[in-house]
Protein backbone atom coordinates (compact mmCIF):
# COMPACT_ATOMS: atom_id res chain seq x y z
CA UNK A 1 0.00 0.00 0.00
CA UNK A 2 1.27 3.52 -0.97
CA UNK A 3 1.00 5.93 1.72
CA UNK A 4 1.47 9.61 0.69
CA UNK A 5 4.55 11.48 2.12
CA UNK A 6 2.81 14.70 3.66
CA UNK A 7 6.39 16.14 3.18
CA UNK A 8 4.89 17.09 -0.10
CA UNK A 9 2.42 18.76 0.95
CA UNK A 10 4.76 20.59 3.51
CA UNK A 11 7.12 21.58 0.47
CA UNK A 12 4.71 22.57 -1.76
CA UNK A 13 2.84 24.62 0.87
CA UNK A 14 6.36 26.28 1.41
CA UNK A 15 6.75 26.56 -2.51
CA UNK A 16 3.20 28.69 -2.45
CA UNK A 17 4.44 31.01 0.54
CA UNK A 18 7.98 31.92 -1.19
CA UNK A 19 5.99 32.80 -4.48
CA UNK A 20 3.14 35.00 -2.68
CA UNK A 21 5.99 36.77 -0.77
CA UNK A 22 8.06 36.84 -4.07
CA UNK A 23 5.21 38.82 -6.06
CA UNK A 24 4.27 40.56 -2.74
CA UNK A 25 8.07 42.04 -2.76
CA UNK A 26 8.10 42.40 -6.34
CA UNK A 27 4.89 44.22 -6.90
CA UNK A 28 5.97 46.57 -4.17
CA UNK A 29 9.41 47.24 -6.19
CA UNK A 30 7.73 48.12 -9.58
CA UNK A 31 7.94 51.80 -9.21
CA UNK A 32 11.68 51.12 -9.09
CA UNK A 33 11.92 48.49 -12.09
CA UNK A 34 13.28 46.34 -9.92
CA UNK A 35 12.00 42.56 -10.22
CA UNK A 36 13.02 39.04 -9.00
CA UNK A 37 12.79 35.55 -10.07
CA UNK A 38 13.07 33.48 -7.43
CA UNK A 39 11.78 30.14 -8.17
CA UNK A 40 15.24 27.70 -7.95
CA UNK A 41 14.70 27.10 -3.93
CA UNK A 42 11.17 25.53 -4.82
CA UNK A 43 12.42 22.56 -6.53
CA UNK A 44 16.06 21.48 -4.36
CA UNK A 45 13.75 19.75 -1.85
CA UNK A 46 11.31 17.68 -3.27
CA UNK A 47 13.80 16.30 -5.84
CA UNK A 48 16.04 15.50 -3.12
CA UNK A 49 14.31 14.43 -0.61
CA UNK A 50 11.30 12.61 -1.49
CA UNK A 51 10.17 9.29 -3.57
CA UNK A 52 9.62 10.05 -7.35
CA UNK A 53 5.74 9.54 -7.42
CA UNK A 54 5.84 11.99 -4.56
CA UNK A 55 8.48 13.96 -6.04
CA UNK A 56 6.19 14.53 -9.24
CA UNK A 57 2.87 15.17 -7.72
CA UNK A 58 4.59 18.19 -5.68
CA UNK A 59 6.74 19.80 -8.75
CA UNK A 60 3.57 19.41 -10.66
CA UNK A 61 1.48 20.88 -8.33
CA UNK A 62 3.74 23.83 -8.23
CA UNK A 63 4.92 24.25 -11.69
CA UNK A 64 0.62 25.02 -11.99
CA UNK A 65 0.73 26.93 -9.05
CA UNK A 66 3.17 29.48 -10.79
CA UNK A 67 1.74 28.80 -13.95
CA UNK A 68 -1.58 30.50 -12.63
CA UNK A 69 0.12 33.05 -10.98
CA UNK A 70 2.34 34.42 -13.36
CA UNK A 71 1.35 35.63 -16.97
CA UNK A 72 3.40 33.58 -19.07
CA UNK A 73 1.73 30.85 -21.62
CA UNK A 74 -0.18 28.20 -19.05
CA UNK A 75 2.11 25.18 -18.90
CA UNK A 76 6.31 26.85 -18.74
CA UNK A 77 6.67 26.57 -15.44
CA UNK A 78 5.47 23.11 -15.27
CA UNK A 79 7.16 22.10 -17.85
CA UNK A 80 10.52 23.62 -16.67
CA UNK A 81 10.21 22.51 -13.38
CA UNK A 82 9.20 18.88 -14.42
CA UNK A 83 12.78 18.71 -17.03
CA UNK A 84 14.86 20.66 -14.09
CA UNK A 85 13.33 18.31 -11.38
CA UNK A 86 13.86 15.13 -12.88
CA UNK A 87 17.50 16.47 -13.77
CA UNK A 88 18.20 16.45 -10.61
CA UNK A 89 16.38 14.08 -9.60
CA UNK A 90 18.22 11.24 -11.41
CA UNK A 91 22.05 12.78 -9.90
CA UNK A 92 20.30 13.22 -6.27
CA UNK A 93 22.79 10.65 -4.96
CA UNK A 94 25.57 13.06 -5.45
CA UNK A 95 24.05 15.87 -3.33
CA UNK A 96 24.53 16.33 0.10
CA UNK A 97 20.93 17.70 1.57
CA UNK A 98 21.62 17.55 5.00
CA UNK A 99 23.64 20.88 4.62
CA UNK A 100 22.94 23.81 2.88
CA UNK A 101 25.84 24.21 0.36
CA UNK A 102 24.71 21.74 -2.41
CA UNK A 103 21.23 23.12 -2.33
CA UNK A 104 22.33 26.15 -2.69
CA UNK A 105 23.95 25.63 -5.62
CA UNK A 106 21.09 23.92 -7.46
CA UNK A 107 18.97 26.53 -6.61
CA UNK A 108 21.19 29.24 -8.19
CA UNK A 109 21.46 26.81 -11.21
CA UNK A 110 17.68 26.14 -11.32
CA UNK A 111 16.98 29.83 -11.33
CA UNK A 112 19.55 30.88 -13.43
CA UNK A 113 17.53 28.26 -15.90
CA UNK A 114 14.86 29.66 -15.34
CA UNK A 115 15.49 33.12 -16.19
CA UNK A 116 17.02 32.04 -19.30
CA UNK A 117 14.33 30.12 -20.61
CA UNK A 118 11.51 32.80 -19.70
CA UNK A 119 14.05 35.36 -21.49
CA UNK A 120 13.47 33.18 -24.71
CA UNK A 121 10.11 32.37 -24.39
CA UNK A 122 8.89 35.41 -23.93
CA UNK A 123 10.98 37.92 -25.50
CA UNK A 124 13.03 36.51 -28.70
CA UNK A 125 12.19 39.40 -30.94
CA UNK A 126 14.29 41.64 -28.65
CA UNK A 127 16.69 39.29 -28.12
CA UNK A 128 18.96 41.73 -30.23
CA UNK A 129 18.14 45.33 -28.11
CA UNK A 130 20.40 46.46 -25.74
CA UNK A 131 17.14 46.69 -23.40
CA UNK A 132 16.72 43.27 -23.00
CA UNK A 133 20.12 42.26 -22.07
CA UNK A 134 20.25 45.49 -19.70
CA UNK A 135 17.02 44.17 -18.15
CA UNK A 136 18.37 40.42 -18.35
CA UNK A 137 21.32 41.69 -16.07
CA UNK A 138 19.19 43.41 -13.76
CA UNK A 139 16.88 40.60 -13.14
CA UNK A 140 19.52 38.01 -12.98
CA UNK A 141 22.14 39.89 -10.90
CA UNK A 142 19.08 41.14 -8.12
CA UNK A 143 17.51 37.43 -7.97
CA UNK A 144 20.83 35.78 -7.23
CA UNK A 145 21.40 38.59 -4.78
CA UNK A 146 18.67 38.33 -3.10
CA UNK A 147 18.92 33.91 -3.31
CA UNK A 148 21.67 34.41 -1.23
CA UNK A 149 19.77 35.16 2.03
CA UNK A 150 16.60 33.84 1.01
CA UNK A 151 17.62 30.10 -0.19
CA UNK A 152 18.86 29.26 3.16
CA UNK A 153 16.20 30.90 4.86
CA UNK A 154 13.87 28.80 2.88
CA UNK A 155 15.97 25.27 3.35
CA UNK A 156 16.17 25.70 7.05
CA UNK A 157 12.14 26.81 6.97
CA UNK A 158 11.42 23.95 4.99
CA UNK A 159 13.93 21.59 7.73
CA UNK A 160 11.96 23.32 10.55
CA UNK A 161 8.34 22.38 8.82
CA UNK A 162 9.67 18.44 8.71
CA UNK A 163 10.74 18.81 13.16
CA UNK A 164 7.93 20.77 13.42
CA UNK A 165 5.26 18.07 12.26
CA UNK A 166 7.77 15.13 13.46
CA UNK A 167 8.17 13.78 9.72
CA UNK A 168 11.47 12.11 8.15
CA UNK A 169 14.61 14.76 8.23
CA UNK A 170 16.40 12.06 6.03
CA UNK A 171 16.31 12.46 2.06
CA UNK A 172 14.48 8.53 0.89
CA UNK A 173 16.94 6.36 -1.25
CA UNK A 174 19.81 7.77 0.83
CA UNK A 175 22.76 5.59 0.42
CA UNK A 176 23.73 3.15 3.18
CA UNK A 177 27.32 2.72 3.58
CA UNK B 1 17.26 -6.77 -14.90
CA UNK B 2 15.39 -4.93 -17.51
CA UNK B 3 13.74 -3.11 -14.42
CA UNK B 4 16.45 -2.53 -12.54
CA UNK B 5 17.30 -0.29 -15.76
CA UNK B 6 14.41 0.91 -16.05
CA UNK B 7 14.17 2.08 -12.06
CA UNK B 8 17.06 4.14 -13.01
CA UNK B 9 15.58 6.05 -15.30
CA UNK B 10 12.26 6.34 -14.31
CA UNK B 11 12.20 10.34 -13.57
CA UNK B 12 13.00 10.74 -16.98
CA UNK B 13 10.49 8.23 -18.39
CA UNK B 14 8.07 9.86 -16.68
CA UNK B 15 9.04 13.15 -17.85
CA UNK B 16 8.68 12.10 -21.67
CA UNK B 17 4.96 10.22 -20.82
CA UNK B 18 4.09 13.62 -18.85
CA UNK B 19 5.49 15.89 -21.96
CA UNK B 20 3.34 13.71 -24.64
CA UNK B 21 0.33 13.68 -22.23
CA UNK B 22 0.42 17.39 -22.23
CA UNK B 23 0.73 17.99 -25.80
CA UNK B 24 -2.47 15.94 -26.21
CA UNK B 25 -4.23 17.29 -23.43
CA UNK B 26 -7.50 19.85 -25.15
CA UNK B 27 -6.78 23.05 -24.79
CA UNK B 28 -9.84 23.72 -22.67
CA UNK B 29 -8.94 21.46 -20.26
CA UNK B 30 -5.56 23.51 -19.68
CA UNK B 31 -7.65 26.48 -19.42
CA UNK B 32 -9.65 25.05 -16.87
CA UNK B 33 -7.04 24.25 -15.00
CA UNK B 34 -5.79 27.56 -15.18
CA UNK B 35 -8.95 28.97 -14.26
CA UNK B 36 -9.25 26.27 -11.30
CA UNK B 37 -5.96 27.19 -10.29
CA UNK B 38 -5.90 31.32 -10.15
CA UNK B 39 -9.31 31.67 -8.58
CA UNK B 40 -7.65 29.26 -5.76
CA UNK B 41 -5.14 31.71 -5.65
CA UNK B 42 -6.90 35.00 -5.76
CA UNK B 43 -8.11 34.83 -1.99
CA UNK B 44 -4.88 35.11 -1.16
CA UNK B 45 -4.30 38.01 -2.84
CA UNK B 46 -7.88 39.93 -1.93
CA UNK B 47 -6.99 39.04 1.49
CA UNK B 48 -4.24 40.91 1.39
CA UNK B 49 -5.34 44.43 -0.51
CA UNK B 50 -7.33 44.14 2.30
CA UNK B 51 -5.01 44.06 4.73
CA UNK B 52 -3.53 47.03 3.12
CA UNK B 53 -6.50 49.06 3.55
CA UNK B 54 -6.92 47.82 7.60
CA UNK B 55 -3.22 49.29 7.61
CA UNK B 56 -4.22 52.44 5.96
CA UNK B 57 -7.01 52.77 8.22
CA UNK B 58 -5.10 52.15 11.31
CA UNK B 59 -2.43 54.68 10.14
CA UNK B 60 -5.59 57.51 10.21
CA UNK B 61 -6.22 57.14 13.07
CA UNK B 62 -3.26 57.51 14.82
CA UNK B 63 -3.66 60.99 12.94
CA UNK B 64 -4.42 63.53 15.47
CA UNK B 65 -8.20 65.50 15.59
CA UNK B 66 -6.49 68.93 14.72
CA UNK B 67 -4.98 66.98 11.33
CA UNK B 68 -8.02 65.67 10.90
CA UNK B 69 -10.39 68.90 10.93
CA UNK B 70 -7.84 70.49 8.65
CA UNK B 71 -8.00 67.48 5.97
CA UNK B 72 -12.19 67.53 6.60
CA UNK B 73 -11.98 70.99 5.67
CA UNK B 74 -9.69 70.54 2.57
CA UNK B 75 -12.15 67.64 1.66
CA UNK B 76 -14.63 70.04 1.84
CA UNK B 77 -13.33 73.10 -0.16
CA UNK B 78 -12.44 70.02 -2.85
CA UNK B 79 -15.82 68.94 -2.44
CA UNK B 80 -17.59 72.37 -3.30
CA UNK B 81 -15.38 72.79 -6.10
CA UNK B 82 -16.43 69.49 -7.65
CA UNK B 83 -19.82 70.03 -7.46
CA UNK B 84 -19.74 73.58 -9.22
CA UNK B 85 -17.60 71.79 -11.98
CA UNK B 86 -20.13 68.69 -12.09
CA UNK B 87 -22.89 71.10 -12.93
CA UNK B 88 -20.92 72.85 -15.41
CA UNK B 89 -20.13 69.34 -16.82
CA UNK B 90 -23.78 68.67 -17.11
CA UNK B 91 -24.78 71.96 -18.87
CA UNK B 92 -22.04 71.28 -21.05
CA UNK B 93 -23.06 67.73 -21.89
CA UNK B 94 -26.77 68.91 -22.48
CA UNK B 95 -25.47 71.43 -24.84
CA UNK B 96 -23.14 68.72 -26.65
CA UNK B 97 -26.56 66.66 -26.44
CA UNK B 98 -28.82 69.44 -28.12
CA UNK B 99 -25.89 69.94 -30.94
CA UNK B 100 -25.60 66.28 -31.99
CA UNK B 101 -29.45 66.08 -32.63
CA UNK B 102 -29.40 69.01 -34.86
CA UNK B 103 -26.80 67.70 -36.42
CA UNK B 104 -28.26 64.51 -36.34
CA UNK B 105 -24.53 63.07 -35.78
CA UNK B 106 -24.61 59.31 -34.63
CA UNK B 107 -24.78 58.58 -31.27
CA UNK B 108 -21.44 57.72 -29.15
CA UNK B 109 -20.38 54.89 -26.20
CA UNK B 110 -21.68 55.55 -23.67
CA UNK B 111 -19.47 53.92 -20.32
CA UNK B 112 -20.04 53.76 -16.36
CA UNK B 113 -16.89 53.86 -13.97
CA UNK B 114 -15.85 51.13 -11.72
CA UNK B 115 -13.30 51.79 -9.63
CA UNK B 116 -11.15 49.06 -8.76
CA UNK B 117 -7.80 48.85 -6.20
CA UNK B 118 -4.81 47.33 -7.52
CA UNK B 119 -3.62 44.18 -5.58
CA UNK B 120 -0.74 43.84 -7.29
CA UNK B 121 1.82 44.69 -10.24
CA UNK B 122 3.81 42.36 -12.63
CA UNK B 123 6.13 45.22 -14.49
CA UNK B 124 9.35 43.56 -16.12
CA UNK B 125 10.80 43.33 -19.45
CA UNK B 126 8.28 39.87 -20.35
CA UNK B 127 4.88 41.03 -18.89
CA UNK B 128 3.35 44.39 -17.93
CA UNK B 129 0.28 43.15 -16.48
CA UNK B 130 -1.61 44.60 -13.36
CA UNK B 131 -3.87 43.31 -11.00
CA UNK B 132 -7.06 44.27 -9.49
CA UNK B 133 -9.92 43.77 -6.91
CA UNK B 134 -12.61 43.74 -9.09
CA UNK B 135 -14.05 40.71 -11.21
CA UNK B 136 -16.80 39.15 -12.41
CA UNK B 137 -18.62 40.19 -9.02
CA UNK B 138 -18.64 43.91 -10.18
CA UNK B 139 -19.42 42.56 -13.73
CA UNK B 140 -16.43 44.05 -15.27
CA UNK B 141 -16.02 42.65 -19.05
CA UNK B 142 -12.65 41.43 -20.87
CA UNK B 143 -11.67 43.97 -23.19
CA UNK B 144 -12.93 47.22 -21.45
CA UNK B 145 -10.92 50.23 -21.33
CA UNK B 146 -8.85 50.83 -17.84
CA UNK B 147 -8.24 54.73 -17.41
CA UNK B 148 -6.39 56.49 -14.70
CA UNK B 149 -5.91 60.53 -13.62
CA UNK B 150 -3.01 60.51 -15.78
CA UNK B 151 -5.02 58.85 -18.61
CA UNK B 152 -5.08 55.92 -20.31
CA UNK B 153 -3.78 52.38 -18.02
CA UNK B 154 -4.55 49.59 -20.36
CA UNK B 155 -7.33 46.75 -21.23
CA UNK B 156 -8.52 44.13 -19.53
CA UNK B 157 -7.44 41.03 -20.49
CA UNK B 158 -8.92 38.14 -17.69
CA UNK B 159 -11.53 38.38 -15.36
CA UNK B 160 -11.73 35.89 -12.64
CA UNK B 161 -14.24 35.88 -9.97
CA UNK B 162 -13.26 37.96 -7.71
CA UNK B 163 -10.14 39.50 -9.77
CA UNK B 164 -9.49 40.84 -13.16
CA UNK B 165 -5.50 41.10 -14.89
CA UNK B 166 -5.29 44.43 -17.00
CA UNK B 167 -2.67 44.24 -19.92
CA UNK B 168 -0.96 47.75 -19.37
CA UNK B 169 -0.36 50.64 -22.21
CA UNK B 170 3.17 49.74 -21.78
CA UNK B 171 3.03 45.81 -22.54
CA UNK B 172 4.21 45.18 -26.24
CA UNK B 173 0.91 43.48 -27.07
CA UNK B 174 -1.19 46.38 -26.38
CA UNK B 175 -2.68 48.61 -29.33
CA UNK B 176 -4.85 51.04 -29.96
CA UNK B 177 -6.58 53.81 -32.04
CA UNK B 178 -5.24 57.16 -31.15
CA UNK B 179 -4.61 60.43 -32.53
CA UNK B 180 -2.74 63.66 -31.62
CA UNK B 181 -4.79 66.24 -29.93
CA UNK B 182 -6.21 69.00 -32.73
CA UNK B 183 -5.93 66.53 -35.38
CA UNK B 184 -8.73 64.28 -35.98
CA UNK B 185 -6.61 62.11 -38.26
CA UNK B 186 -5.96 58.66 -36.73
CA UNK B 187 -2.61 56.96 -36.14
CA UNK B 188 -1.79 53.84 -34.38
CA UNK B 189 -0.23 53.46 -30.73
CA UNK B 190 1.89 50.48 -29.62
CA UNK B 191 3.36 49.26 -26.55
CA UNK B 192 7.08 48.58 -26.68
CA UNK B 193 8.81 46.02 -24.02
CA UNK B 194 10.63 48.35 -21.17
CA UNK B 195 14.21 48.63 -21.07
CA UNK B 196 13.64 48.68 -17.20
CA UNK B 197 15.21 52.09 -15.89
CA UNK B 198 13.63 55.64 -16.40
CA UNK B 199 10.00 56.24 -17.69
CA UNK B 200 7.74 54.20 -19.51
CA UNK B 201 7.82 54.60 -22.87
CA UNK B 202 5.76 53.76 -26.23
CA UNK B 203 5.49 53.92 -29.91
CA UNK B 204 3.59 55.36 -32.51
CA UNK B 205 2.75 54.94 -36.45
CA UNK B 206 1.32 56.34 -39.10
CA UNK B 207 1.48 59.67 -38.13
CA UNK B 208 1.04 61.95 -41.24
CA UNK B 209 3.77 63.14 -43.11
CA UNK B 210 2.95 66.94 -42.19
CA UNK B 211 2.90 66.14 -38.32
CA UNK B 212 6.11 67.90 -36.79
CA UNK B 213 7.35 67.03 -32.95
CA UNK B 214 10.24 68.29 -31.15
CA UNK B 215 10.79 68.47 -27.58
CA UNK B 216 9.84 72.17 -27.19
CA UNK B 217 6.71 71.65 -28.89
CA UNK B 218 6.05 67.93 -28.19
CA UNK B 219 2.56 66.51 -29.41
CA UNK B 220 -0.04 65.19 -26.72
CA UNK B 221 -1.40 61.82 -28.21
CA UNK B 222 -4.88 60.85 -27.02
CA UNK B 223 -7.60 58.10 -27.38
CA UNK B 224 -9.65 57.88 -30.47
CA UNK B 225 -13.76 56.98 -30.06
CA UNK B 226 -12.34 55.06 -33.43
CA UNK B 227 -11.48 52.14 -31.85
CA UNK B 228 -14.95 51.66 -29.72
CA UNK B 229 -13.13 50.76 -26.27
CA UNK B 230 -11.91 54.41 -25.41
CA UNK B 231 -13.69 57.12 -25.54
CA UNK B 232 -11.79 60.41 -27.24
CA UNK B 233 -9.27 62.78 -25.85
CA UNK B 234 -8.46 60.42 -23.18
CA UNK B 235 -4.69 61.24 -22.21
CA UNK B 236 -1.89 58.41 -23.62
CA UNK B 237 1.76 60.45 -23.93
CA UNK B 238 3.64 62.43 -25.49
CA UNK B 239 5.53 62.82 -28.67
CA UNK B 240 9.10 64.96 -29.11
CA UNK B 241 10.10 63.95 -32.07
CA UNK B 242 8.60 61.90 -35.22
CA UNK B 243 10.72 60.01 -38.07
CA UNK B 244 9.85 58.62 -41.47
CA UNK B 245 8.66 55.39 -41.05
CA UNK B 246 9.68 51.92 -42.40
CA UNK B 247 6.96 52.54 -45.54
CA UNK B 248 8.32 56.54 -45.96
CA UNK B 249 5.13 57.56 -46.16
CA UNK B 250 4.03 58.03 -42.64
CA UNK B 251 6.10 59.07 -39.53
CA UNK B 252 6.74 56.80 -36.31
CA UNK B 253 7.86 57.69 -33.26
CA UNK B 254 8.37 57.33 -29.27
CA UNK B 255 5.92 58.27 -26.96
CA UNK B 256 6.49 59.18 -23.72
CA UNK B 257 4.02 57.82 -21.22
CA UNK B 258 3.25 58.79 -17.35
CA UNK B 259 5.32 57.25 -14.38
CA UNK B 260 3.00 57.06 -12.08
CA UNK B 261 1.61 53.71 -14.09
CA UNK B 262 4.14 52.10 -12.37
CA UNK B 263 3.18 52.87 -8.94
CA UNK B 264 -0.87 52.51 -9.73
CA UNK B 265 -3.34 52.39 -6.33
CA UNK B 266 -6.42 52.70 -7.73
CA UNK B 267 -7.98 52.38 -11.38
CA UNK B 268 -11.19 53.15 -13.36
CA UNK B 269 -12.59 50.06 -15.26
CA UNK B 270 -15.22 51.80 -17.98
CA UNK B 271 -17.52 49.89 -18.69
CA UNK B 272 -19.81 50.16 -21.87
CA UNK B 273 -23.60 50.89 -21.13
CA UNK B 274 -23.96 48.51 -23.84
CA UNK B 275 -21.92 45.18 -24.85
CA UNK B 276 -18.74 45.62 -25.77
CA UNK B 277 -17.76 43.44 -29.55
CA UNK B 278 -14.56 42.57 -29.38
CA UNK B 279 -13.72 42.00 -33.02
CA UNK B 280 -14.52 45.09 -34.19
CA UNK B 281 -13.05 46.94 -31.17
CA UNK B 282 -9.52 45.40 -31.55
CA UNK B 283 -7.93 47.11 -34.37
Amino acid sequence: MIIFDLRAILLLGSNVLLLFLTLIVNSALSGWSIYMLLLGPMLVFPALYLRHQHFFVCVLCTGLWCDAALPSPFGLFTILFLIAGALIFQLRIRFRADQNYHPLLLSHGINFFCIVIVSISMSTEYILSVGFWLHFLVITIVSHLTLLIVSPWFFNFERMLFALFRMDDEPEDYPTL
Amino acid sequence: MANVRLDKIKPLVALAAFLFAWWAIPTTVKSYLKAGFTEFQSPAWVATSYLDDLEGFWARRSHSKVELIEAGREVARAKSHYQFRAKRTQSLEQEILRLETILNLPSRREFRYEVARVIRRDLNFWWQHIIIRKGKDYNIPKGAAVVFAGGVVGRVIEVNAFTSRIELVTSPNFRMAANFEGDVRPVIYQGVAQSGFGNPIGSVRDAPKDTHASTLTPLKLVSTHLGGTFPAGLVIGQVSWLEPGITGIFQAGSVELDSRLLSLHEVAVLIPLHPINLPSDNL
